[in-house]
């Protein structure tokens, strides 16, 4: 196979590639053969399924058309459609336990005929305020003993789109800009960015900059709680905001003929309400390990992130090896280390299929605990949402892609995710030590995508 | 006993000089970064392939996001379902709460 494809390369291909280099722009070695398409559409869907939790479908195109020699407009679209169930954040009990979380705001007086929420829960009426206009509607929802609880009446709805302009401004030197958007039931995210990138060495060293800047409001449904106070039904506060700012240093090197590496830094700064308004955290009996209350958590107001990646790939006599390193580290005592690795086996012209492997590991936050223990001391911010716990995940996967014809490519790709954590703390209390404090989280993923450039 | 004083008093030394050693070099950090990166920068001119060598660089797949949705997905589902995120771009919008 090899050596038809070095056969192939002959007098055509090594014109192709002076001129790819001396054409070259942007990003090292990866230029363009002089037939770069004017127009590319991009498109693909996504099934996730979680077992027993979260499902989502997402359909998301996009499209990149060169304006004349020196600039390219792009564009995308992408709506998710979530349904399912979502963990609360509070402990599993050996007796059944009920949940309470607003539902909706009706005018005081007005008949209620909804006697089942979504996710199968009850319909509660909150006895209004003297002198109050309009009335809550609280859903009560009640989890079977040892049975990890969930909210089963999630759903959501996200659109979001972008913008971007790519200018070059000499043959060594391009910037770029766009915005983002986009929309949730209860959330709303808007962002600007420029970047900069400069080649150097004869196209074979490329400098690359970037920078930000992104503003969210939360909205939750029910409004958003007052962290650590006792779960309830009432219609709770104001909307709360976010804002972040990341910046991106990266360097990109031709090492050979056949390898190409890249090394990231990226820095983000946030400050504003980063809570998951949804999210409890048990107190339970310090002996017994009953809970007694539910609390709705509190993380910080700010947060830095801090992540190195480095990216190798290697073009074999046939095949392609990506592998890539990313360090992380947070101050919310957040560290994790990422290793991903794709190869891409060509099988014939037309065809190849690629193997992936991505192995995670994190430290837990510094303020996750799985609970808290009645009559001890809250402390100022405490969570209990696994995602911020000590875990490993692992993922496997392969992609298969049929190139049409010379400006058309279809591709498949299923993987499976499977993410576990302690389920059983040193130190759980009483009947905890019975119960699954971490159940595993596992996912399917489908991937259909389709590219046309003309 | 003798053996003990004198092991706890090394240890404590030494202790003493991890911390002095820490605290230089977290002083030299950034500063030692920045000459790393311009030591590496000096010596990619040395590095590298001549023009008419970038055939296989030029290839799709050889792009360092040769299918920039699939990373998007990708980037969303596990900013949703780990506590990291970003790396090589920036990480996008969204709540990230389910």
């Amino acid at each position: 196979m090899s050596r038809v494809n070095q056969g192939a390369t002959g007098l055509r291909g090594a014109l192709a590639a002076a001129a790819a280099g001396l054409l070259a722009n942007g990003q090292a070695g990866a230029q363009e053969v002089p037939s770069t398409p004017t127009t590319v559409i991009d498109s693909a869907v996504l099934v996730y399924h979680e077992v027993g939790r979260v499902q989502a479908i997402e359909p998301t195109l996009n499209l990149s058309q060169k304006i004349g020699e020196d600039s390219t407009l792009s564009l995308g679209l992408a709506a998710d459609s979530l349904t399912g169930a979502t963990p609360l954040g509070a402990v599993p009990s050996s007796k059944a336990q009920t949940y309470v979380r607003p539902y909706k705001i009706i005018p005081l007086g007005t008949p209620v005929t909804v006697t089942t929420a979504s996710g199968g829960s009850t319909v509660v009426i909150i006895p209004p305020a003297t002198g109050a206009k309009s009335q809550v509607l609280g859903a009560s929802t009640t989890v079977p003993a040892n049975t990890y609880p969930l909210d089963r009446g999630f759903y959501d709805r996200r659109i979001a789109g972008h913008a971007g302009w790519e200018q070059t401004l000499s043959s060594t030197l391009k910037i770029d800009g766009g915005i983002a958007y986009s929309k949730e039931h209860d959330y709303r995210s808007e962002s600007v960015h420029v970047g900069l990138t400069q080649d150097l060495n004869a196209h074979n060293t490329t400098l690359n900059a970037g920078l930000n800047y992104e503003s969210d409001l939360s909205f939750p449904l029910g409004g958003t709680p007052t962290p650590l106070t006792a779960m309830n039904a009432n219609w709770k506060g104001a909307d709360e905001s976010l804002h972040e700012v990341d910046a991106v240093l990266g360097i990109t090197q031709v090492m050979s003929r056949r390898w190409l590496a890249s090394l990231s830094y990226s820095f983000s700064d946030l400050h504003g309400y980063q809570t998951d308004p949804y999210k409890l955290i048990s107190v339970v009996d310090a002996v017994s390990g009953q809970p007694t209350s539910q609390l709705y958590e509190n993380r910080p107001d700010s947060r830095r992130k801090q992540s190195l990646f480095l990216e190798n790939k290697v073009h074999l006599p046939s095949d392609v090896v990506t592998v890539s390193l990313r360090g992380y580290k947070d101050d919310w005592g957040v560290k994790s280390v990422t290793a991903d690795l794709r190869y891409r086996l060509r099988m014939g012209a037309d065809y190849y299929l690629e193997p992936h492997l991505r192995y995670y590991r994190q430290g837990a936050a510094d303020f996750f605990h799985y609970y808290l223990v009645n009559g001890q001391a809250v402390p100022e911010y405490a969570s209990a949402d696994t995602r911020l716990a000590k875990l490993s995940a692992q993922t496997y996967g392969a992609k298969f892609g049929v190139r049409l014809d010379d400006n058309q490519e279809l591709n498949v790709r299923a993987e499976y995710y499977d993410q576990h954590g302690n389920g059983s703390p040193a130190g759980a209390i009483g009947q905890l030590r019975q119960q699954d404090l971490f159940p595993d989280l596992k996912a399917y993923t489908l991937l259909v995508g389709y590219t046309m450039a003309f | 006993m003798r053996i003990n004083c004198r092991y706890w008093s090394m240890k404590l030394q030494t202790g003493r000089r991890t911390d002095r050693y820490r605290r230089v070099a977290v002083r030299l950090r950034a500063p030692l970064l920045v000459a790393a990166v311009a030591a590496a920068c000096g010596g990619c001119a040395a590095v590298g392939v001549k023009p008419w060598e970038h055939d296989l660089l030029a290839e799709p797949v050889m792009q360092l996001d040769p299918y920039p949705i699939e990373t998007a997905m990708d980037d969303h589902i596990y900013f949703s379902k780990e506590a990291s995120s970003g790396g090589r771009s920036f990480a996008g919008g969204g709540c990230g709460c389910n």
